[in-house]
């Protein structure tokens, strides 16, 4: 009679739709950059356009090593396309799940049912992480289809090393916005402070890149536990990945405790 | 026996705001208790905390005999609520909505779901986000009824619902009480709690003004009257009414036909009978809104003390 993670299975049931539209960004990004590497990345005159850039612009976009086929996905898709649709996403569920649903004056009605509040944010959040780690297990099998294609020289486990960096930055992104959104009621408080966490980070990433005496900045940055140490060509950095899925932990704790103790909906 | 629900001095306040100011109710088993009063009373409050929704600044309630912080889950199983403020969206459809909202409720027999929709004209196979407000209120009061929970806790439920479908409501909420539910509704419409209610609390600004039964709230109501009578002097018709004692703020405006107008408190009875003599050509009997019948009454007794 009683199946189980209701909230979950309903969190999804709603979504598919915009998740098929979200796999199809996914999907658009990943086949206009991946095939182009030859063209693009491993070409000549592409390189002799980038040494004619400042270096300042290279460091922070991160194009230094796009030469290769690790370098030039890591660049374009990881750490721009990939990591910018991630993080919309991101936000954007994050934000609906907990503030939304209370400012549409639904979770009142919700709650008012047989579920606890932290059934609500661990149902909500698991649903989160389950979209997002199918748009990175989805990025990651085309990335290996075209591989050979595109002759990037791809190790796959360093493919899957890379996703889970993406995944554990979006997963913090999207726990930001659900802490936050525990913590006020408020859909712009939560899309406030999940965006700017992106932002801050990409950029705080970006600065850190410029000197070898900012480059202690890139220890508070999410993006650079991600991406600095390179996990598509060097394999896994677990220091960076342990720091990312810790965060996220802390901040979904965060979020069950401060939606237990207020009151809903005022 | 225990008290379907019960509040001791329940206070909330919003910062400085005072939304429930010491609120002692206690309704049994089996009744039809309402609450009226004007927006911004304390309706809503008091409901969203028996829900545990927020919780209290001060003071307990208790509902089916636990509190509703502790009682969690369990507790919620046995309430079915409808909020005041019913904001349903969505593609998926109404039953599959309802379906979902099954899950998280108590066991809801089968056919009960389609019964309840039947009765209340409610189109399942449509999707929410498209229905008006008033289909999505009759989900909204079906989701509450259909676990045939042991109390019925109801926002403002007939708003938005047309008046056929406000009657079948009415009679869904007798049979429930037959059934031995408690319902606690709201609304700020008082023939609804007087065909509807056994008892019913009137809540100004946080506080309750009177708690008393529909009949002495009926001996007490306000109605406003106009009339028009035809062939008939303002003087005969002013010498009829004189004696009428219920009347006050009678106005008299002469034309092609008379025009009267006033307002009567508690027995109609000797109006009409009044009224009998002449010929009327119209009549009109209305209820004034609330703020100016029921709450005109009492808001001296509550500026009082």
């Amino acid at each position: 009679m009683t199946r189980p993670l209701p909230l979950y299975r309903r969190s999804l049931g709603e979504s598919w739709r915009s998740l098929i539209g979200w796999s199809l960004g996914f999907l658009a990004a990943l086949l206009l950059y991946v095939p182009l590497f030859s063209s693009i990345g491993g070409n000549p005159d592409m390189q002799a356009l980038l040494d004619s850039l400042p270096p300042a612009m290279i460091s922070a976009l991160g194009y230094g090593a796009i030469a290769t086929g690790a370098g030039y996905v890591s660049a374009t898709f990881y750490g721009l396309m990939g990591f910018a649709l991630s993080t919309i996403a991101a936000v954007a569920w994050s934000s609906a799940a907990i503030a939304g649903d209370e400012e549409l004056g639904s979770l009142e009605l919700t709650l008012a049912h047989g579920v606890t509040r932290t059934q609500v944010v661990l149902e909500r959040s698991a649903a989160i992480i389950t979209k997002l780690v199918w748009l990175n297990v989805l990025s990651v099998l085309v990335i290996f289809a075209l591989n050979d294609s595109a002759g990037l020289g791809l190790e796959f486990g360093n493919l899957v090393a890379v996703g889970a960096a993406l995944l554990g930055i979006s997963v913090l992104i999207a726990m930001v916005g659900i802490a936050a959104g525990a913590l006020t009621g408020r859909r712009g408080w939560a899309t406030g402070a999940a965006a700017g966490v992106a932002v801050a980070s990409y950029a705080l990433n970006a600065v850190a890149n410029q000197s070898t005496d900012l480059d202690w900045l890139h220890s508070w940055s999410p993006y650079a536990w991600a991406f600095h140490n390179a996990p598509l060509s060097d394999g896994a950095d677990w220091g960076g990945l342990g720091l990312l899925y810790g965060v996220s932990a802390v901040l979904l704790a965060t979020a069950v405790v401060a939606l237990n103790k207020r009151d809903v909906g005022i | 026996m225990t008290l379907a629900l019960e509040t001791q001095a329940l206070t909330k306040r919003y910062g400085r705001r005072l939304a429930l100011d010491a609120v002692d109710l206690a309704v049994e088993p089996g009744t039809v208790f309402g609450v009226i009063g004007p927006n911004g009373a304390g309706k809503t409050t008091t409901m969203r905390l028996l829900l545990d929704i927020i919780r209290p600044t001060s003071g307990s309630a208790r509902v089916l005999g636990q509190d509703p912080r502790q009682g969690g889950v369990e507790l919620r199983r046995r309430i079915g609520f409808l909020p005041g403020e019913l904001r349903l969206e969505g593609r998926v459809t109404g039953r599959a909505l309802l379906k979902h909202y099954a899950e998280i409720s108590g066991p809801v027999a089968p056919g009960v779901v389609d019964s309840l929709a039947q009765r209340l004209d409610l189109d399942l196979s449509r999707q929410v986000r498209k229905l008006s407000k008033g289909n999505k209120q009759k989900l909204g009061v079906v989701q509450a009824f259909m676990h045939q929970p042991d109390l019925l806790v109801l926002d403002e439920p007939t708003s938005g619902l047309d008046p056929l479908v406000q009657q079948e409501f009415l009679t869904m909420v007798r049979e429930a009480k037959n059934n031995g539910q408690t319902v606690f509704l709201s609304s700020h419409v008082l023939s609804e709690i007087q065909q509807a209610a056994d008892s019913v609390a009137i809540l100004r600004a946080g506080r309750i003004v009177t708690v008393s039964d529909v009949d002495t709230l009926r001996a007490t109501a306000l109605r406003r009257v106009n009339a028009t009578i035809a062939d008939a002097t303002a003087d005969a018709v002013r010498t009829a009414f004189a004696r009428d004692q219920h009347l006050a703020e009678l106005t008299i405006t002469a034309g092609d036909s008379l025009t009267i107008a006033g307002t009567l408190e508690g027995d109609i009875d000797p109006f009409v009978k009044a009224i009998a003599a002449f010929t009327v050509v119209d009549l009109r009997v209305e209820e004034p809104d609330l703020e100016e019948s029921v709450l005109g009454l009492y808001a001296k007794e509550s500026t009082d003390d």
